[in-house]
């Protein structure tokens, strides 16, 4: 499995957690277009800080370092991380490479 | 009481600055009651029980107390109770208190406590339980001369508890603190024996606090039972 995938697999397990908390009207459907944070979301405020912070226990554990996802890098960008799966699985690669190289 | 020993069975605990003082009182409360404790300090561990687990940890920086919470996800696996108490102090004239002094009292009386709840809360969210107790002081509230920096750290933990009471309450987890007056301790002979003793005096009970009246107040906060108590700040000895 590349890194992509590995990370994809992560964002994607945070978001099937927050499923399991959500009622059936509220499922948020999985795949590498899922609007994180945007207009189109469907993810509230909350949803999404349950799922970053999920992402981040296991990007942390999997390449046992801290690995912050909304410092202020995250937060001075033109183009936003958490607008959706895609955005995030670019972002979390580019922390990855300058923690563990591939 | 014996029906109450026990009553920490199954829970785990985190006690800042566990190693002596206040904190060394509530660890070993805690472990005499069947929790596990997890103890972070700067120093080396002077507990010895079975189900201490001492991380030395320095609490004035941010990424320290993260990585210490990276091992404990692997090694704990849960943190249920949480008793921020570690807190330095340093008594001066606001003109003449060195800045190192007053930063490395913001870093470990308001940030650390900070850094730790929301760290635990991580654990506790899967949970769906937690209780944060925040040891807070009667500074808050006397205002006395020369503590102007611990003063205002320690009401910035009540404001800190109350905001962090209202992000957690929907994952059952409470927020509250518990501001302690004057106990022989370590801390305690950094101060002027005289200034203290006037202060002790003006108070509607005008005694130090002794260890049952902290854990106590302790149990209080961290029973199954106060499950609708949060953002509460409880000043022992009558202080308000």
């Amino acid at each position: 499995m590349d890194r992509r995938e590995q990370v994809l697999g992560i964002i994607y397990a945070a978001l099937e957690s927050l499923n399991a908390e959500l009622s059936e009207d509220r499922q948020v459907e999985i795949g590498p277009t899922t609007a994180l944070f945007s207009p189109d979301a469907a993810l509230d405020s909350l949803s999404l800080v349950s799922v970053i912070i999920d992402v981040e226990t296991a990007l942390t554990m999997e390449w046992d370092a801290p690995i912050s996802l909304t410092d202020d890098r995250a937060m001075a960008r033109a183009i936003s991380p958490f607008d959706d799966v895609g955005t995030l699985t670019d972002y979390i690669l580019e922390l990855l490479a300058e923690v563990s190289p591939a | 009481m014996d029906d109450l020993v026990g009553r920490y069975v199954g829970r785990t605990a985190l006690v800042t600055g566990s190693t002596r003082g206040v904190g060394r009182l509530i660890a070993e409360h805690f472990l005499a009651q069947g929790a596990s404790v997890i103890g972070f300090a700067r120093s080396p561990g002077t507990i010895t029980h079975p189900a201490y687990q001492h991380v030395e940890v320095d609490l004035a920086d941010p990424m320290a107390i993260q990585k210490a919470f990276m091992g404990l996800h692997k090694s704990a696996g849960r943190v249920d109770i949480v008793v921020n108490n570690a807190a330095v102090l340093t008594s001066q004239y606001a003109m003449i208190m060195p800045p190192g002094a007053a930063q490395a009292m913001v870093n470990v009386n308001l940030l650390a406590p900070f850094i730790v709840s929301r760290e635990a809360a991580k654990f506790m969210r899967k949970t769906k339980w937690g209780r944060i107790i925040n040891i807070g002081s009667m500074a808050a509230s006397l205002e006395p001369i020369g503590d102007s920096v611990y003063a205002a750290c320690k009401a910035g933990l009540s404001t800190l508890t109350n905001v962090m009471a209202k992000e957690f309450g929907a994952m059952n987890v409470t927020c509250n603190t518990l501001a302690i007056t004057a106990i022989e301790t370590d801390m305690l002979s950094q101060l002027p024996r005289d200034k203290i003793d006037l202060i002790i005096a003006g108070l509607p009970i005008p005694r130090f606090a002794e260890p049952a009246d902290i854990l106590n107040a302790i149990d209080f906060f961290a029973s199954e039972a106060s499950s609708y108590i949060t953002a509460q700040t409880l000043y022992l000895g009558g202080v308000n």
